[in-house]
């Protein structure tokens, strides 16, 4: 795990950083809520006359008028996308990096098997985003404890569950992505996130395209849809794991016979 | 006496080009093997193929009698590489990458590295991003040596290095060789693959044009022609004749062949002088790169 370390090491400040500036977000805005609340109220009926667009960010489904669905519908999304983004670009840069950084070479002169400094790397990878995941709950939780109340533990851990699992999947494809490219797809992976997000609006938007919800994995963590108790269906998340695990095998495949330089 | 490295056949191609074309050599264990080759004559990439860090297009290698790329981790266990080009992490301190380097390795270098850092004269606690190219090659002349491999590669490891530093470094090399470790070196600098190799390849074009003695390499029958008094046109056409040009009043040609037949050519010709020359060091090794 020696690998595993280092490459956590090299982006604590990074993760740090990153996840301060999320989870801090979502604390600042939790700690705004009193200030918003009778705006919110009002905000809550103007938008449930809005139809479609209500439904785009849940709001047809909680109501933001409390703590709760204030979180589920405002905050999550700064988690999600945040979150999502965060993973998208530590993914990409795990390898890439070391052909951009030319430190290939290097590596790959220490009696490593390539499977095993993959491995590491996505368990840095994990490591990484659990650990942002921690610092963020953490201070969300922050949050809900200074404003004297705590959400439905049930649908909080389901909800950050899912986004952690979320995070995980565009990681690993934006990982598959940092072993066909030489340098970082930041570009291609920050895209990418913002796309998926953009797909899942537009698919509860559009009816004609509710069938591309399967091919976001935004869709089976949205805040509302879990805070309101509806359950994400089972077909949602077999093609997320579906993905991660086919990104995960691909990325193995190509890397254990790629040539390097 | 086993080898060190064996390579059988080996190629490597990237589509149309071709690195290296079916390389067969052999570097005996204990040897202190010299590279030589002109820019992308294949030298590195027969050292990435050894390495397993690229993949053979066809053919095989062997090193330490283990198979590249089957058993590559043992491979990479008990060899050392010094790379053309040293890139290191930037952010870290030069003792953490030489302490990162011995971690993976599963050892604690402590004792050893400290000692090469200390003839090197590096500094250890400066971050590699603060360091020259000479110094971060010693860096990576830490790297490659402190776990005493029984193999060491090395792709130009002198670049960058002062002439002082790279006395110390053979010194170091030389060190390893008399206990035992396997040298292999890949050069431009032929007055280095004179002074501390036994053996040398040469490479050109991505084949291997010749491996010998050092000794017999440069005692080739290669000799340099100057006549004074004979034009281009004049000169007859002999077997064994290289490339020929004009230095002020003489025309010069390198030459081969058989020294009865030239002279039988240029019997009753119209020359003032004639001068036959053994050639220099570089003349001996870079004649087998002429086209």
């Amino acid at each position: 795990m020696v690998l595993t370390r280092q490459e956590i090491k090299m982006n604590l400040r990074s993760l740090l950083i990153w996840a301060f500036c999320v989870g801090g977000m979502c604390l600042g805005c939790l700690l705004l809520y009193d200030s918003v609340r009778e705006s919110m109220d009002g905000m809550g009926e103007l938008f449930a006359d809005m139809g479609a667009f209500s439904a785009a960010l849940g709001m047809d489904k909680v109501n933001i008028g409390t703590l709760e669905g204030y979180y589920a519908v405002e905050i999550s999304i700064m988690l999600s996308l945040g979150g999502a983004m965060f993973a998208a670009m530590l993914g990409a840069g795990l390898l890439a990096k070391e052909e951009e950084g030319h430190t290939t070479e290097f590596l790959n002169a220490l009696p490593l098997r390539r499977g095993s400094i993959l491995a590491e790397k996505y368990t840095a990878f994990l490591v990484q985003l659990a650990l942002f995941h921690g610092i963020c709950t953490a201070l969300i939780l922050c949050g809900f404890q200074c404003m004297g109340q705590m959400p439905c533990w049930e649908s909080f851990l389901k909800y950050h569950g899912a986004v952690f699992f979320m995070c995980a999947e565009v990681g690993t494809v934006c990982f598959l992505l940092s072993v066909l490219c030489r340098k970082r797809p930041l570009g291609a992976a920050v895209g990418l996130t913002v796309a998926l997000y953009m797909l899942d609006l537009m698919c509860r938007v559009v009816p004609a395209l509710e069938k591309m919800k399967y091919f976001t994995p935004f869709y089976y963590c949205s805040g509302a849809d879990i805070f309101s108790g509806e359950r994400a269906g089972a077909l949602g998340w077999g093609i997320g794991i579906g993905v991660t695990a086919l990104a995960l095998a691909g990325a193995f495949c190509k890397y254990r016979r790629k040539d390097l330089c | 006496m086993r080898n060190a490295i064996e390579m059988r056949e080996l190629t490597k191609t990237y589509g149309r080009n071709t690195g290296i074309r079916e390389i067969t050599m052999t570097v005996e264990e204990g040897d202190m093997f010299g590279y030589l080759g002109p820019n992308g004559a294949g030298k590195s990439t027969s050292i990435r193929c050894l390495l397993g860090m690229i993949r053979a297009s066809s053919g095989e290698a062997y090193v330490l009698g283990r198979k590249v790329g089957r058993e590559q981790k043992e491979i990479l266990r008990r060899v050392g590489y010094v790379p053309a080009e040293c890139f290191l992490y930037p952010a870290m301190r030069v003792e953490e990458v030489i302490g990162y380097a011995a971690r993976m390795r599963g050892m604690d270098c402590t004792g050893e590295a400290g000692r090469l850092c200390d003839r090197l004269e590096v500094d250890r606690r400066k971050r590699i991003r603060e360091l020259s190219l000479g110094n971060r090659k010693k860096v990576s002349i830490v790297c490659a040596l402190q776990h005493r491999p029984e193999l060491v590669i090395m792709d130009e490891p002198t670049s960058g290095l002062d002439p002082l530093m790279q006395e110390v470094f053979f010194e170091l090399v030389t060190e390893r060789n008399r206990e035992g470790a396997t040298c292999f070196l890949s050069s431009h600098v032929l007055q280095e693959v004179r002074r501390y190799c036994r053996h040398a390849g040469i490479l050109k074009e991505g084949r291997l044009v010749k491996t010998d003695t050092v000794e017999n390499l440069i005692g080739t029958r290669l000799r340099r022609v100057r006549l004074s008094g004979l034009s281009e046109t004049e000169l007859p056409s002999v077997p064994g004749m290289g490339a020929l040009w004009r230095e002020g009043e003489e025309l010069v040609f390198s030459f081969q062949g058989e020294m009865r037949e030239l002279l039988g050519a240029l019997h009753g010709l119209d020359i003032r002088d004639m001068l036959i020359t053994e050639p220099s060091l570089e003349e001996a090794f870079l004649h087998y790169f002429d086209r």
